[in-house]
């Protein structure tokens, strides 16, 4: 059996290529992409302790996770979308018409 | 069903009149006039046979009333005062009204009109009605606000606009002290009931107030270091009260200025709706003002005075109106200077006081209408500009003149042959013979004398200017219209005919409403307690005295005639600037400069302004600073919103992995 230690070191590496490009990526595409990477690595950990210990809740729970991520990336997707129809470009940084 | 019973609709109809007029006035001919004159019509009717059953029987007075709170009352009051008034009051009003239908007919604002002296005359008549000092006082505002209403109805005329303002700020003086008055009633009626007022007393009730009078004179207050007794000191309040209304020196100022509403207005004021209201006051607690030391006297000295003063300044006035406004006030000193020989002839001097009121209403209302009849025509009140104007309007000039010499009191004594004025002028300056023979001093007689004199000068000065010689400018005109002649004759008849048919019975009806009525006072006593000693009134006059008023109103329409008719004197060098008395007597005597411009503007209303920049600059100092304080902050606390949604990932990765390392921490340590 492959031990719990490996599940969450590749959730932690997951969730840190996510954070990484988070952070630094300007490209809406790209950041909603990375959160769901981040999203993923906690289902991992969600899936290995659910099997570790024996609980089948942790399996239930990453089943809404991923409806939940559909649904983000829908709606996320719809407004780059959107943005881009109106200004031929989707960098986050320079989307600030509502700021002070 | 007794007509008795009817007496709460006298000021209830033209109340509700005013309420049709306003909201249906402009969508009927004439501005709805119809509906106030019917309401008054049937109010005047109703007052007419209530005045004509109490003249029967005295007994039957009206009085009604019902609880209104606490130990205060709402109720109506009609006794033989209040009745005469009433009549007055509605018929006066009535004619005024008819005539307006012609004298407003190019006025768009014509529903407006109507409604107000509609209520106007509901407001007045309710005072009248009242049976208790406080809804007296209520209906004393509204009449306030209906005269401010009515004076200002041409709003669009700044000089209108400013002597609304004038005349509602200078009556406010008195209304304060009259309001003070009742504020003292009420705290000392209050302490002689030790706080615990039985069920169905009202305090404020006239009969009431009357009954405690004794125990209201046993009590004083040391104020500056003299005693001052409780009944002076309210009497004394009450009277700045009618002073302010009424007219009388010092408060007069706004009385002329009143002249900028219409001409009809004018007339309502001065003779029915308002300026009586202060004589009427005085009269209504004339039980406590006989019983009250010094007040009488001080009422007297005021109404002579202002009798003299206002006339002096009627003969130099060139506006036809204001020379009837100046001889308005001076008449009113002639009330208030009857009023106040209560104190040598105790009742009669209601009766004697309300008899000139009531022939001056007919006489003042003719002469106003007559004046208006005049501007109506010609288009202007300049009498300077007129002359002649008799053979254009004869019958607005034979009614003047009626109204003139009646005004200037010609008749002959001894007998009941003269105009209205002449019976109830001269019983006032009877009096103040009496009152001189008694020991009180000369000076009111002489006073009352010279205004006379005076007074006749002035109005014939008017008549003369106005209606004869030749024209003096070139003015179109004609006769006026028979809806204005008509109330113009009615009221003719009645100022040649009302004092000589009813002189006596009216003052015994009058002077009777204290004694034998709805009270029964003891006149005599109340004096002893005021400290006035009553002298028994009886024609024993020298001849002389009887035809002295009577010598000094002709011979001061000799004058007139001699000046203004036949001009034997070079009037240039009279009336010229370099004259001192003419310039005093033209400039008002300075007491425009002194009240309006040094007392008003320069004191009360710099002094103000001052006061109000130094709490505004403080105020504004700390709403400022708040209003800094906020924006500063919120302008630096809205830098941290870059709109960068990875500053904002940042953050909240700070926070999460601080939060975590705390957690830790905290676990390590427990």
């Amino acid at each position: 059996m492959i031990p719990i230690e490996l599940y969450i070191g590749l959730s932690v590496v997951i969730f840190s290529i996510g954070l990484y490009g988070f952070m630094t990526q300007r490209n809406g595409v790209r950041m909603l992409m990375c959160v769901e990477l981040m999203l993923n690595s906690a289902n991992i950990n969600l899936v290995a302790f659910s099997s570790y210990h024996g609980n089948l809740t942790g399996q239930v729970f990453v089943l809404y996770v991923i409806a939940l991520a559909a649904a983000e990336a829908v709606v996320g997707f719809a407004i780059l979308m959107s943005i881009f129809r109106t200004k031929d470009m989707i960098d986050l940084d320079k989307i600030n018409i509502l700021r002070w | 069903m007794a007509v008795g019973d009817y007496a709460l609709l006298i000021p209830l109809l033209p109340a509700l009149a005013f309420v049709l007029t306003f909201f249906l006035g402009k969508k009927l001919p004439n501005g709805g006039a119809i509906i106030p004159i019917v309401a008054i019509a049937t109010s005047f009717v109703i007052s007419l046979l209530i005045t004509l059953g109490l003249l029967q029987n005295p007994e039957q007075v009206i009085n009604q009333s019902v609880t209104w709170f606490a130990m205060l009352n709402l109720g109506i009051l009609v006794d033989p005062l209040a009745a005469v008034m009433l009549t007055m009051v509605t018929f006066v009003s009535l004619l005024i009204h008819i005539y307006s239908t012609g004298y407003m007919s190019h006025d768009r604002a014509q529903y407006r009109y109507f409604a107000v002296t509609s209520l106007f005359t509901a407001s007045m008549l309710s005072l009248i009605i009242s049976d208790n000092i406080l809804q007296l006082f209520v209906s004393w505002e509204l009449v306030g606000l209906c005269s401010y209403l009515l004076i200002g109805f041409w709003y669009q005329k700044p000089a209108a606009a400013s002597a609304a303002k004038k005349a509602f700020l200078t009556t406010r003086i008195g209304d304060v002290m009259f309001l003070a008055g009742i504020v003292v009633l009420f705290s000392d009626l209050f302490r002689l009931y030790n706080g615990s007022i039985p069920e169905g007393v009202f305090i404020l009730k006239f009969d009431e107030i009357f009954s405690q009078i004794p125990q209201l004179a046993a009590m004083s207050t040391p104020i500056l270091g003299f005693q001052v007794n409780h009944l002076t000191l309210i009497t004394l309040l009450f009277l700045g009260g009618a002073i302010g209304k009424s007219g009388q020196f010092p408060l007069h100022v706004w009385l002329p200025d009143a002249m900028e509403g219409p001409t009809t207005v004018s007339a309502l004021i001065h003779a029915a709706t308002m300026v009586t209201a202060g004589i009427y006051l005085v009269a209504r607690t004339f039980p406590m003002f006989i019983a009250a030391p010094d007040s009488l006297m001080v009422v007297a000295y005021i109404g002579a005075f202002t009798a003299i003063f206002a006339a002096t300044m009627g003969i130099v006035m060139n506006d036809m109106k204001r020379v009837l406004a100046y001889s308005t006030i001076s008449q009113l000193g002639y009330m208030m200077l009857g009023l106040g020989l209560g104190a040598v002839i105790g009742a009669e001097a209601v009766g004697i006081s309300m008899f000139h009121l009531i022939n001056h209403a007919f006489f003042k209302a003719l002469l106003f209408l007559c004046a208006g009849s005049v501007i109506h025509a010609v288009a202007t009140h300049d009498m300077r500009q007129l002359g002649g104007v008799a053979k254009v309007m004869p019958i607005t000039a034979a009614t003047m003149i009626i109204g003139a010499l009646a005004l200037a009191g010609i008749g002959i004594p001894g007998t009941s042959i003269g105009f209205s004025g002449f019976f109830s002028k001269d019983a006032i300056i009877e009096a103040a013979f009496l009152f001189g023979e008694n020991g009180g001093g000369w000076v009111l007689y002489a006073l009352s004398i010279a205004a006379a004199l005076l007074t006749s000068i002035y109005i014939f000065r008017l008549i003369f200017m106005t209606f004869f010689g030749k024209p003096r400018t070139a003015y179109g005109g004609h006769e006026a219209h028979a809806s204005m002649t008509l109330p113009l004759s009615i009221l003719a008849i009645l100022s040649l005919v009302f004092g000589a048919l009813t002189m006596e019975r009216f003052n015994t009806f009058v002077s009777e409403t204290f004694v034998n009525n709805f009270v029964h006072m003891d006149i005599p006593a109340l004096a002893e307690l005021g400290g006035y000693h009553l002298a028994s009134h009886a024609g024993h006059e020298p001849l002389i005295i009887l035809w002295m008023p009577v010598i000094v109103g002709i011979a001061g329409l000799l004058i007139a005639y001699l000046i203004y008719g036949l001009r034997v004197v070079n009037m240039d060098r009279l009336v010229s600037r370099t004259n001192p008395i003419y310039k005093l007597l033209y400039n008002r005597y300075y007491q425009n400069a002194i009240l309006t411009n040094f007392l008003s503007i320069k004191v009360v209303y710099e002094g103000l302004a001052f006061a109000g920049r130094a709490v505004d600059t403080g105020f504004d100092w700390i709403v400022n600073w708040i209003g800094d304080v906020t924006i500063d902050t919120g302008d630096a606390l809205r830098q941290l919103q870059t709109g960068v949604v990875q500053n904002y990932a940042m953050v909240v990765i700070t926070g999460v992995s601080l939060l975590v390392i705390l957690i830790t921490v905290v676990m390590e340590v427990l």
